[in-house]
C-alpha cells in the first residue's frame, strides 16, 4: 500500500505542491522566529559572558523585588565611599564604579540618536579604567574621558550619527543639556553596542552628576586577585561590608542575570510571533483539508478500484492519510529550511528599525527543528483525516458507475455539529472575555479558533446563496460572469472551505481594525473630557518604560510668564497586592488644575505625601474607602505604606493608582519625566504661548510639544502603529488562503477539462475563460471577505463590551476601512486566480473535447 | 430563417463549397513516433448539403473534422471556411470564427451543466454580447421537441434531449457550417433517429451545411454522400447513399483493405 501511496504523491505533486506550500509557510514562520530569537539569546550570552569575563562580584543595594527586564537598574543608589571599603577587602584586585542613567545622544543634524518611545534604550554610563571591569572597548585612535566635558561613545551611534573622535556633542540626560567632546569610540564587548542601544560613557564623577546624584553610584564591580574564586571574594566582601540593604552577587550571577533579562525580553516576542505563525498553520489547514477533498473527490473512481481488488477501507483510508503525511513531512522540512532563510530576513529588517545584531552566524536549535517538523506534520496529518475517512466510505462498486465529483447535499447532522460547535466556540470566547476566570487570552484564543471552525463547518449552508447573491452583478454583465457566478455555487462545500480560510484572515484583520479605531475614538474622548492642559510634552515614553525628559524643563516652563500651570508625570514599577505594576505619580495640587479625573471622594488639592488616589474601580474591587491604608512595595526602598485620599473615576488617563510626586522622588531611582502638560496663562494666546514654549524647548531635540489635537493624534499614531504591525503579521495568513483559492481553482478548472474545452469550441475566447475564473476566485473570495467582516464585526463589539472597564467605551465601526478591506480580499481574489486562469485559457481545445 | 442572397446563389450554382480541405497534411508526434493522421487530403463541402464522414478507427476522420472546425491546425495545408483561409487565423479570431460561423454537436459532454437548456442553447450568442433573437430561439426549441424543457439543467434531461439542446445551440446563430462529431454514439435508436431526422431538417429547411463523422450506416444514411477515409486520405466518395450501400462500400474498402 506504501507504494501505491507515495506514486499518489508523485502523480500528482503538482496539484500537491500548493498545498505544500500552504504548510511550508507556516512551518518557517515558526522556525524564523525560533531562530531569530536562538540567534539573539545565543549573541547576547556570548556578549554578556565576554563583557563580565573579569567581573568577579558586584555589590549593590538589595532589590525588594525584580521588576522585570530592564536597562536602567530599578535599585537604590549606593555611597561612592564604599569603594574603599570594598577595595581594602582581601583578594580585591581593582575596583570600579558603576553609574547608569539616560543619556541621548544629539546627532550632527541636531536630531536626537535612538528612539526614546519603543526603541533600543539610550544609556549613559561611567567609565572605568580597570580593563577587567570595563564592559567598553576603546577602538584604536580614542583616548577615554578624563576632564568633566568629555565622553566616549558607541561605534553604532557614531556611525548613525556621522560623529567622529574630537567632535562636540550635545548629551541629553537629567540634568541641563551640555556639550561634550567625544574622545573615543568603543565597542560593547564585541558588539558595536548591545541591540543598538545607545552608549555614552563620562568620567564616573561627572556621571554622578548628569545621570545620578553626586556621591552615589548603582554598583560597585569588583576584580578578583589572582587565585581568589568568585565565591570566596563574594563571602569576603560581604563579611567586610556587613550591611543587610547592601547584595553581593559574584560576576557568574551577574552573568546569569544579564542574559536572563535577554532571555525574557525575547520570550514575549516569540510568543507574540509563534501566535501569528499558528494562525498562518491554522489557516494552512483549511487548504491542506480542501486539497484533499477535492482531491479524494476526483479520484473517486481509482479508490474504488483499488477497494474492488481487496483494499480494505482502512488501507484506502490510510493511503490517503500516507499521502498527507509524506506532503506534510517534506514540506515541514522545506518549511525549517525556509524559516532559517526567513531569520536571515528578519535580522535585518531588525537592524534596519535600529536593533542591530552583531553578525553573528543564525542558531538552529534542534527544537527548532523538532517544533517545525513535528507542528507542520501534525497539522497536515489531523487535517487530512476527514477526506481520508471519506475516501474509505468509497463503496467498491463506485469504480465501476460515472460518479461525478459533484456536490453531496449538506447532512442535517453536519448542520447540527457546525451550530453545536459555533456555539461551544463562542461560549469560551464569551467566558474569555466577560469571565472573571485566570487565562483569558487562551480562552478567547481558542474559543475563536472553535468558531472559525465551526462556521466553516456552516459554510456550505450560506456559500450558495451567499455566492449567488455576490456573483449576481456580475451575471447581469454577461455570459462569463453567468458562468463564474454558477461554478461558485456549484460545489457549495469546496466553496465553503476556500473561502473560510480567507475569512479567518479577514475576521482577525477587521476584529483588529475595529478594535484599534474604537481604542482611538474612546481615547480621544477621554483627552477631550479629562485634559485641561493646553500642551502637553512627551518623548514617547511609556508608563514604567526607562525612557523619559529631563525635570529641568517643566522647571523652565514653570518660570514662564505666559506658563499658568504646568504638571510632570513621572512613573515606574511597583508591586500592589502582591501584582507587578507600572504606576505614575505627579504633583497632586498640579493635577487637579490641569485635569479632571473625575474625583468622586476627596480633592486632590489636598493630598499629602503618603497619600494615594485610586479609582472607583480599585476601589470596589479591593473594597477601599478614603481613609484605608494600601501597601506599596518599590523595587529600591521597599515596603511603603500610603492613605487613600482621593477616589476617581476616570482611569484610562492614570490607571488604577495614582503616587504623589514626593513618592516618586523617593523610590523612582529616574527621576526623569515622560510627560509634561502646561496651561497657559489667562489671556495668552496659543502661539504666544507656543513661541515661550519652544524657546526652552530649543535645548531638547528629545522632546516634543503638542496642541491637543496633536497629542490626541500621538495617542492614535501608537494605536496604528501596534495595527500596522498585526496587519503585517497577518499578512502571511491571507497570502496562505490565497493560495487555498489558487489551488482550489486548479484543481477545479483540472476536473472542468471538457467543459472548459466545450466552450472554447463553442466560442468562448482565451480572454472570457480567464475572465470567468477570475470571476470565479472573486465571488469565493468575497464570499470569504463577507464572512469575515461580519464575524470581525461580532468578535469587534464582543471585545470592545468586554474592555469596556479598560476605558474602550467608544464602540466604532470604521466601515470605510472595511469595505475598503473587503474590496481588497477581492483583489487579492483576482490576483490569486492569475495563474489558474492563464491555465485554464493555455487548455488545448481539442485535448478537452476529446478527453475521455 | 431566410438563406442569404450569396448562399442562394451559390446553391442555384452547386458550386460554392461553405468550406474546402487543400492538399491538408496532419502530423502528430516527431521523428520515429511521427503519426501522419491526414495525408494530402483533399475535399470539398458544398453550401446546404449534409456530408458524413466514415473510416476505420485511426483513418483520421475526427482529425479532419477537427482541423475543418477550426478546433486544430494542419501540419500544411489549406482549410478555406467560406473565403477564409484559417491558417491565416489566430486564436482569437479563430475562436470568433467557431463563435459565429460554425456549431457544434459533439458526442458528450455537449453542455454547460452549470446553465439551463436555454442558456446552453443561446451560449454563442451571449458570449459574443448578442441579444438572442427570441422568435428564433422559440422555433428551434420548437422544432426540436425542447420548448417545455428549456429551463431544465442537462443533469436534468436525457441523453436524447442533451443532443437536441446541443443541436439547437448548433443552429442558434445560423452558422455557415455545422459540425458533429458522433452525435448520436450514445443515444438509443430512437433517440438517435429523432436526432438525424432534425439535423436533416436543418438542412433541407434551413439549408445549414452539415459534416458528421459516424461509424453507423443508419445514421451515414442520413446524409447527402459520405466520405470514406482510411489512412488520412479519402479513398471513397458515396453520393445518395443508403444504408446497405453504406455496408456494402465499407465491406469493399475493407476487402481492398486487405488485399
Amino acid at each position: 500500500m506504501w507504494r501505491v501511496t507515495l506514486k499518489g504523491v508523485l502523480a500528482h505533486r503538482l496539484r500537491y505542491a500548493l498545498t505544500a506550500l500552504a504548510v511550508l509557510l507556516g512551518v518557517a514562520f515558526i522556525a524564523g522566529t525560533y531562530v531569530l530569537t536562538d540567534t539573539i539569546n545565543s549573541t547576547f550570552n556570548g556578549l554578556y559572558t565576554q563583557i563580565y569575563q573579569g567581573t568577579g562580584a558586584v555589590v549593590r543595594a538589595r532589590q525588594a523585588f525584580n521588576p522585570g527586564a530592564s536597562f536602567t537598574s530599578q535599585r537604590e543608589q549606593i555611597d561612592a565611599t564604599m569603594a574603599s571599603t570594598v577595595a581594602r577587602v582581601p583578594g580585591v584586585k581593582a575596583v570600579a564604579l558603576g553609574v547608569e542613567g539616560y543619556a541621548q545622544l544629539v546627532g550632527r543634524n541636531g536630531k536626537p540618536i535612538g528612539v526614546a518611545s519603543n526603541g533600543p534604550p539610550t544609556l549613559g554610563v561611567a567609565w572605568t579604567d580597570v580593563a577587567a571591569l570595563n564592559p567598553l572597548r576603546m577602538l584604536p585612535g580614542g583616548s577615554p574621558p578624563r576632564t568633566s566635558t568629555q565622553v566616549v561613545i558607541d561605534k553604532h551611534s557614531a556611525d548613525v550619527g556621522h560623529l567622529r573622535v574630537g567632535d562636540r556633542v550635545v548629551v541629553l540626560t537629567k540634568a541641563r543639556p551640555a556639550t561634550y567632546t567625544i574622545t573615543g569610540i568603543v565597542t560593547w564587548g564585541s558588539a558595536d553596542s548591545p541591540l543598538g542601544a545607545t552608549i555614552t560613557a563620562f568620567t564616573p564623577a561627572t556621571a554622578e552628576q548628569v545621570l545620578g546624584q553626586p556621591g552615589k553610584v548603582d554598583e560597585i564591580s569588583v576584580e578578583a586577585a589572582p587565585g581568589v574564586s568568585q565565591s570566596d571574594l563574594v563571602s569576603r566582601l560581604h563579611a567586610a561590608i556587613h550591611n543587610p540593604k547592601i547584595e553581593v552577587v559574584s560576576g557568574q550571577a551577574v552573568t546569569a542575570e544579564g542574559q536572563q533579562s535577554v532571555h525574557q525580553a525575547l520570550s514575549v516576542i516569540n510568543v507574540f510571533l509563534l501566535v501569528f505563525a499558528f494562525i498562518a498553520l491554522f489557516v494552512g489547514s483549511f487548504v491542506i483539508f480542501n486539497t484533499f477533498s477535492i482531491s479524494v473527490a476526483q479520484r473517486m473512481r481509482e479508490l474504488a478500484l483499488l477497494r474492488a481488488v481487496g483494499a480494505s477501507r482502512r488501507q484506502v483510508m490510510g493511503s490517503v492519510l500516507g499521502e498527507s503525511l509524506v506532503i506534510g513531512v517534506l514540506a515541514s522540512a522545506a518549511g525549517v529550511a525556509a524559516g532559517i532563510g526567513l531569520a536571515a530576513v528578519l535580522k535585518a529588517g531588525l537592524a534596519a528599525l535600529g536593533f542591530d545584531l552583531p553578525a553573528t552566524g543564525l542558531v538552529v536549535g534542534l527544537r527548532t527543528v523538532a517544533v517545525g517538523l513535528v507542528v507542520g506534520t501534525v497539522i497536515t496529518l489531523v487535517s487530512a483525516v476527514a477526506p481520508a475517512r471519506r475516501a474509505g466510505r468509497i463503496p467498491p462498486v463506485a469504480a465501476l458507475q460515472d460518479v461525478a465529483a459533484e456536490p453531496r447535499q449538506l447532512s442535517a447532522r453536519r448542520v447540527a455539529r457546525g451550530a453545536i460547535v459555533t456555539a461551544g466556540g463562542a461560549a469560551v470566547l464569551g467566558l474569555g472575555l466577560f469571565g472573571h476566570t485566570g487565562s483569558r487570552i487562551v480562552e478567547v484564543g481558542a474559543g475563536a479558533g472553535v468558531v472559525f471552525l465551526g462556521v466553516a463547518l456552516l459554510g456550505p449552508l450560506v456559500a450558495r446563496p451567499v455566492s449567488h447573491l455576490l456573483g449576481a452583478p456580475l451575471a447581469m454583465r454577461g455570459t462569463t460572469g453567468k458562468l463564474a457566478q454558477q461554478n461558485a455555487m456549484r460545489n457549495p462545500a469546496r466553496t465553503a472551505a476556500t473561502a473560510a480560510a480567507l475569512m479567518v484572515g479577514v475576521t482577525l484583520v477587521s476584529f483588529m481594525t475595529i478594535l484599534a479605531s474604537s481604542t482611538k475614538a474612546s481615547v480621544n474622548s477621554i483627552i477631550d473630557s479629562a485634559v485641561r492642559a493646553d500642551f502637553v510634552l512627551s518623548n514617547g515614553g511609556i508608563a514604567g518604560g526607562s525612557s523619559g525628559f529631563s525635570p529641568d524643563i517643566e522647571r523652565s516652563l514653570n518660570a514662564l510668564p505666559q506658563v499658568s500651570a504646568t504638571e510632570g508625570i513621572r512613573s515606574g514599577i511597583v508591586q500592589l497586592y502582591g501584582k507587578t505594576t507600572p504606576v505614575v505619580a505627579t504633583d497632586p495640587v498640579q493635577a487637579s488644575r490641569l485635569f479632571d479625573i473625575g474625583v468622586t471622594q476627596g480633592r486632590l488639592a489636598s493630598m499629602t505625601p503618603t497619600g494615594i488616589a485610586v479609582s472607583t474601580q480599585a476601589a470596589t474591587d479591593r473594597h477601599l474607602r478614603i481613609g484605608s491604608q494600601i501597601a506599596v512595595t518599590y523595587p529600591t526602598t521597599g515596603r511603603k505604606t500610603y492613605t487613600v485620599q482621593v477616589i476617581y473615576s476616570v482611569r484610562e488617563l492614570a490607571g488604577d493608582y495614582v503616587l504623589p510626586l514626593a513618592a516618586a522622588q523617593a523610590n523612582f531611582p529616574q527621576a526623569l519625566d515622560i510627560d509634561v502638560f502646561v496651561k497657559l496663562a489667562p489671556g495668552v494666546s496659543a502661539s504666544a504661548g507656543q513661541h515661550a514654549i519652544h524657546g526652552v524647548l530649543a535645548a531638547y531635540p528629545n522632546v516634543t510639544l503638542m496642541d491637543q489635537t496633536q497629542y490626541k493624534a500621538q495617542q492614535e499614531q501608537q494605536v496604528n502603529q501596534m495595527l500596522n504591525l498585526i496587519y503585517g503579521l497577518l499578512a502571511l495568513a491571507v497570502v496562505i488562503a490565497l493560495i487555498g483559492i489558487a489551488n482550489t481553482l486548479a484543481l477545479s478548472i483540472y476536473e472542468r477539462t471538457r467543459e472548459l474545452g466545450l466552450l472554447r469550441a463553442v466560442g468562448t475566447t482565451r480572454g472570457q475563460l480567464r475572465s470567468m475564473v477570475r470571476s470565479e476566485s472573486l465571488v469565493i473570495s468575497l464570499l470569504g471577505a463577507v464572512q469575515g467582516l461580519v464575524l470581525g464585526v461580532l468578535f469587534g463589539w464582543a471585545i470592545v463590551a468586554a474592555l469596556h472597564s479598560q476605558g474602550i467605551t467608544h464602540l466604532v465601526f470604521p466601515v470605510e476601512q472595511l469595505l475598503v478591506l473587503a474590496a481588497l480580499a477581492g483583489l487579492a481574489g483576482i490576483a490569486a486566480a492569475i495563474a489558474p486562469s492563464r491555465r485554464a485559457a493555455r487548455l488545448n481545445v481539442l485535448h478537452a473535447v476529446t478527453t475521455e | 430563417m431566410t438563406i442569404t442572397r450569396e448562399q442562394a446563389a451559390a446553391r442555384r450554382a452547386g458550386v460554392a463549397a461553405a468550406a474546402r480541405i487543400i492538399d491538408g497534411v496532419k502530423v502528430y508526434g516527431q521523428g520515429a513516433t511521427a503519426v501522419r493522421a491526414l495525408d494530402s487530403i483533399s475535399a470539398d463541402f458544398a453550401v446546404g448539403r449534409f456530408t458524413a464522414i466514415m473510416g476505420p478507427s485511426g483513418s483520421g476522420k475526427s482529425t479532419l473534422l477537427h482541423c475543418l472546425a477550426g478546433l486544430d491546425r494542419l501540419t500544411t495545408g489549406r482549410v478555406l471556411v467560406g473565403d477564409v483561409d484559417l491558417g491565416s487565423l489566430d486564436d482569437k479570431a479563430m475562436t470568433l470564427l467557431r463563435r459565429e460561423r460554425i456549431g457544434f454537436v459533439f458526442q458528450a459532454f455537449n453542455l454547460v451543466p452549470t446553465l439551463t437548456a436555454a442558456e446552453n442553447v443561446v451560449l454563442p450568442l451571449t458570449l459574443g454580447g448578442h441579444k438572442p433573437d427570441r422568435v428564433w430561439v422559440d422555433r428551434l426549441a420548437r422544432s426540436l421537441g425542447i420548448a417545455d424543457r428549456l429551463g431544465h439543467r442537462p443533469a436534468e434531461l436525457s441523453g436524447g434531449q442533451q443532443q437536441r439542446v446541443a443541436t439547437a445551440r448548433a443552429l442558434v446563430t445560423r452558422p455557415d457550417l455545422i459540425f458533429a462529431d458522433e452525435p448520436t454514439g450514445n443515444l438509443d435508436s430512437r433517440s438517435a433517429t429523432e436526432l438525424l431526422t432534425q439535423i436533416r431538417r436543418a438542412v433541407d429547411e434551413y439549408g445549414q451545411t452539415v459534416v458528421m463523422v459516424t461509424h453507423d450506416p443508419r445514421a451515414a444514411a442520413y446524409a447527402d454522400r459520405v466520405l470514406f477515409l482510411a489512412d488520412g486520405r479519402v479513398v471513397r466518395e458515396l453520393p445518395d447513399p443508403t444504408a446497405d450501400r453504406i455496408l456494402d462500400a465499407i465491406r469493399e474498402l475493407g476487402e481492398q483493405g486487405a488485399e
